[in-house]
């Protein structure tokens, strides 16, 4: 019986062939946008956020509960290295990066400035951050204990240095005391981050704990690892951390909120943009649905008289709409995941991105993100908005009499 | 023959009502069609504005004089004269062109308090005319702003004070380079703290008057900038041409120029309300054509009739035509009504601050004002009746075209 | 106007449907003087409507000659055979006749607007002529809202009321009870007789063909008699 219910409400679908193919052509214009525009959205957003962890911030942090929110010096991670060796064993990670930050006025030759230092584990740096490999002049840092600096290019810049170049460093260290260390530059970075070019320069953990007198502690150890195995990773860390909460764990949400919140603002708005057109389309199959149930009301009425029941007709107006509606989802993700897939292969770009790119770490070609996530909730919504749309006609039709049915011509 | 137009209108007028679901239905989507063009676009182009606004407020004006050097090395080493010692720079920023200008010493510096120290710019200004011309006066939150140029106390923004653990009234110790290369240090009291929405900013800027500064850096004469507002900041290029021809040495330097990423903003947002109106309008078309080929088929015989009656083809192609253009008509006068409707009550802005802190790291603040941009709500009723005209011509261009005896076949029946 | 309303010389219409050839109409030779009330008769297929599509050009002979109120239409653009139905030719068809948005009066207003007559002029005749069908008190009303004879006698009304040289009906009486038709037969002969207005009328009916003064039966395309008929009762 639904077999032939279903063929009938294919052939009845092809009546008007034009009317039909606009509609279906109107609901896979709408699906091939939203499945594209999310493609590109996801995608942006994954570059986003790997972008911006990784050339810094990393996929998490353990730091002393409190640091976050007021970087004070003497929040510190006490006997960091061995809690850092305990994380790698456990987890089976060799990302975990020891890192301690100080304040200091830098002196070149010309100039003095004040800049961020942070002391690294040359060893593991690189494996939480991109900065190591990102050393346009020289070289990046090498042993722990040894007394030298890189430096941000901009920075450099400003200071006037290249490497070779001695540097005068002062500051306050943990305990309060003068911290002072002169060191030769061995090599400029560049990050593309504005901020830290400008701001920061690095030397080795240990010689960062002598100068600043932090014995064996340090604020932050550093995780890298892929963000699809967050999870474990996590679990393999706090096994090791003391039960004491003393030091937290924190997920890169929390460390960059602002990049979250942003993206949360921007996938809503779109979404908002999104439901507008779904709604347009959703309008324009209604007429539709609505016309071609009107003009057979005569036939209806026939179909009345001999005695099909209103519940039956209800059903196969809705067979009707569900394969058109049908039709277009299955199209318009085709449709829709071709164009993405073209972009994902051959990369994407539109005017103002470049600027754009450099603000929010983004290289200023885009490849969108073709996957389930991308490709089912547009025409879904799409394909419900065109259901629902027929429930009119439906409810129309509901109290249609056989006899002033069959006197419309 | 004459054309009777008024019996067509009537014609098409009665025709549209004949079906009134279908016209209804159509009217509502044009509607919303409108609606969502306008009212997102006046989001935002207020989002936008206002992330344009900011940055300009932020210190940089729409013009910037610097000298050359500056704005690779912001450090005291690259002065320029002050303002009175050019004449012609002097008459043209009291001239009517210029709205608002000010002058400053801008160097990095260090601040200390007894628990931290940080890496700041300070910036030497003069209060009076930066009233006007930047967001400093407007955003003292506690204590006073600066009183003149030799006011002997600092403002700091409130997230640095949080962070270096100070308030109002305490002394902090500002350090910098002197143009000798000696640190230049020396306390200053806390005289007011202001708070803008961008932490960046409050962490960043330490004010102090111009004098003073120049005082704690054994100046000469001479500063770090000049700042100035004209009237329009999309317009400025003409302005900063006649600065930049009496500004001699210094580097002239529009927003646009030092912002580069924001300037795109405003080419990005207009390229993309351009895709986004298109957009619409097909997702619109779509409808439009079917609805309006389905009102045509509906009266194939009354077409047939009316050739037969002997109305020429170009008459029949109006009749449908208009059809369209007063549906279109009402449907514009309906979006543009619920756009201004759902516009008057969020004119002062809508609340965002729950994700404030994303905005606030790409730039924006909390508040999003919407702006409506006549020349953006003429583009968009003119795009739906243009276009929607244009959709209509094939459906109307089919009626007409069609060979009598074909539509008649089905009246002599 | 020449004596002649309507001349057909070797007309021949040809349809194709699917890949045959239909012959609707095979070489019709036909003269109707102005004046004449003439029905055409046949069975289904005999070609009576394809023949008046010809002649009121609404289609084109595959073949042939016609010749309408002096002018030869069959090679004619389809501009200026809508000015000749517009100005020479009224219509009544069997149904829809009339365009339902507009009231009784306007649609006899129609043409007459189409022929650009002034409005007080057009609002006097569509009234008189309503009044003459018999249609005083209904020129508002819309044909939704009027019985089955009562529309066609506005199209009749309508027909006339441009002063047509010729004036053709299809079936007009099909689709009406046998009161009515002759009520409506016996109007167009009326007008025939007062204003001289040659009717083309095609029909089954026989009751209704008695009306004609001249009859032509069609059969398989072709003219198969010509008769003419004196009317005793209907002058």
């Amino acid at each position: 019986m639904s077999n032939t219910t279903t063929l009938l409400a294919w052939r009845n679908i092809w009546r008007h062939p034009r009317r039909t193919l606009l509609t279906i052509t109107a609901m896979v214009f709408a699906d091939i946008l939203l499945v594209f525009m999310l493609g590109l959205q996801f995608g942006q957003y994954r570059m986003m956020i790997d972008n911006s962890l990784r050339v810094f911030t990393g996929q998490m942090q353990v730091q002393a509960s409190g640091y976050l929110d007021e970087p004070h010096m003497y929040r510190t991670i006490p006997e960091a290295d061995p809690l850092a060796g305990r994380i790698r064993k456990n987890t089976g990670l060799d990302a975990a990066s020891v890192r301690a930050y100080g304040f200091a006025l830098v002196s070149s030759d010309t100039r003095t400035l004040g800049a961020q230092v942070s002391g690294v584990d040359p060893q593991h740096e690189p494996l939480v951050s991109s900065i190591p490999g990102l050393v346009k002049q020289g070289r990046y840092l090498q042993g722990r204990s040894d007394n030298e600096l890189v430096v941000g290019s901009i920075l450099a810049r400003n200071l006037n240095v290249r490497p070779g170049d001695e540097l005068t460093l002062l500051g306050n260290g943990r305990d309060g005391s003068i911290a002072a260390t002169v060191a030769p530059v061995v090599g400029i970075f560049e990050s593309g981050n504005h901020d830290l070019d400008r701001q920061m320069l690095s030397m080795p953990i240990d010689a960062f704990r002598e100068m600043f007198s932090m014995g064996d502690e340090a604020h932050s150890i550093v995780i890298g690892g892929k963000r699809d195995r967050a999870d474990r990773i996590a679990a393999g860390i706090r096994a090791v951390l003391p039960a004491d909460k003393e030091l937290v764990l924190l997920s890169w949400e929390k460390l960059l909120p602002g990049l979250k919140q942003a993206i949360q603002a921007d996938f809503t708005s779109a979404w908002f943009m999104y439901l507008v057109l779904i709604v347009l389309v959703a309008f324009g199959v209604l007429n539709t649905l609505l016309m071609s149930v009107l003009e057979r009301t005569h036939e209806f009425g026939i179909l009345l008289a001999l005695g099909v029941r209103h519940g039956r007709l209800g059903r196969m107006i809705i067979t009707e709409s569900a394969l058109l509606a049908l039709t277009g989802l299955l199209l318009g993700m085709l449709a829709g995941g071709l164009l993405a897939w073209y972009f994902l292969v051959n990369g994407f770009t539109y005017p103002g991105m470049e600027a754009m790119g450099e603000r929010f770490n983004i290289p200023s070609v885009l490849h969108p993100e073709v996957s389930l996530r991308s490709l089912l909730p547009g025409p879904l919504a799409v394909f419900i908005a065109t259901l629902l749309a027929s429930l009119y006609p439906i409810w129309h039709m509901r109290k249609l009499r056989p006899i002033e049915a069959l006197q419309t011509f | 023959m004459k054309t009777p137009f008024s019996m067509l209108i009537t014609v098409a007028w009665r025709n549209l009502w004949r079906n009134h679901r279908r016209s209804l239905i159509m009217l509502a989507a044009i509607t919303i069609g409108l609606w969502g063009m306008i009212w997102m676009t006046a989001l935002m182009r207020g989002m936008v504005d206002q992330m344009i606004d900011d940055a300009i407020s932020t210190l940089s004006g729409h013009i910037q004089i610097h000298a050359p050097g500056y704005l690779d090395d912001p450090s005291i080493e690259h002065l320029i004269a002050d303002v009175s010692d050019n004449p012609a720079l002097e008459a043209l920023l009291y001239s009517p062109q210029v709205t608002a200008w000010s002058q400053r010493i801008r160097v990095p510096a260090v601040i200390r308090s007894e628990r931290d120290v940080y890496g700041v710019t300070l910036v030497g200004i003069n209060p009076p005319r930066e009233q006007g011309l930047s967001f400093i006066a407007d955003s003292v939150v506690d204590g006073k702003y600066l009183q003149s140029v030799d006011d002997q106390h600092v403002l700091l923004g409130r997230k640095l004070a949080e962070q270096l653990e100070t308030k109002l009234g305490r002394r902090i110790v500002l350090m910098s380079q002197d143009p000798d290369n000696n640190i230049a240090e020396r306390g200053f009291r806390i005289g007011g703290i202001y708070d803008t929405d961008l932490q960046a900013t409050e962490t960043r800027f330490v004010f102090a008057g111009i004098e003073t500064v120049r005082k704690l850096l054994k100046m000469g004469s001479g500063v770090s900038e000049i700042s100035l507002l004209g009237h329009d900041y999309r317009h400025i290029d003409g302005l900063a041409s006649e600065v930049r021809a009496v500004a001699g040495n210094a580097q002239t330097s529009t927003w646009m120029q030092l912002d580069p990423y924001m300037a795109s903003m405003l080419d990005v947002m207009d390229g993309f309300i351009l895709v986004w109106f298109s957009i619409i309008f097909l997702a619109l078309s779509f409808g439009l054509i079917n609805t309006l080929l389905m009102a045509v088929f509906e009266r194939t015989r009354e077409i047939g009739l009316i050739q037969a009656l002997g109305m020429p083809p170009g008459n029949i192609l109006f009749m449908v035509l208009v059809e369209s253009v007063i549906m279109l008509l009402i449907g514009l006068l309906a979006g543009n009504l619920l756009s201004w409707l759902t516009i008057l009550p969020i004119r002062d802005g809508i609340d965002i601050s729950a994700v404030a802190q994303g905005l606030e790291w790409a730039g924006m603040s909390s508040i999003l004002l919407p702006a409506v941009k006549v020349s953006d709500v003429l583009l968009a009723n003119a795009i739906v009746l243009v276009l929607g005209v244009a959709a209509s011509l094939f459906p109307a261009w089919r009626a007409s075209r069609k060979v009598p005896v074909e539509a008649i076949t089905r009246i002599w029946q | 106007m020449n004596s002649s309303a309507v001349s057909c010389r070797r007309v021949s219409k040809v349809f194709a449907q699917g890949e045959l050839a239909v012959h609707a109409l095979s070489s019709i030779d036909l003269e109707i003087a102005s004046g004449g009330f003439v029905c055409l008769s046949g069975p289904s297929g005999s070609g009576k409507t394809t023949l008046l599509n010809m002649i009121g050009g609404l289609d084109r002979p595959s073949g042939g000659e016609i010749t309408v109120a002096g002018q030869r239409i069959d090679r004619m653009s389809m501009a200026d055979l809508a000015e000749l139905r517009l100005q020479h030719i009224g219509f009544v068809f069997q149904a829809y006749n009339l365009i339902p948005v507009l009231s009784a009066r306007e649609n006899v207003e129609f043409v007459m607007q189409l022929q650009g007559v002034p409005a007080t002029e057009r609002r006097e005749r569509a009234m008189a002529i309503l009044a003459d069908v018999g249609l005083q008190g209904m020129e508002d009303r819309r044909p939704g809202a009027l019985s089955g004879g009562q529309q066609q006698r506005v199209a009749v009304a309508r027909a006339i009321v441009s002063k047509p040289a010729l004036i053709l009906a299809d079936e007009p009486t099909a689709n009406l009870d046998s009161v009515t038709a002759e009520k409506l037969m016996q109007l167009m002969r009326d007008l025939n007789a007062q204003i001289g207005t040659t009717f083309v009328i095609s029909t089954h009916d026989k009751l209704m063909m008695s009306y004609a003064k001249r009859l032509l039966k069609l059969h398989d395309g072709r003219i198969i008699d010509d008769i003419v008929q004196h009317d005793r009762q209907h002058d």
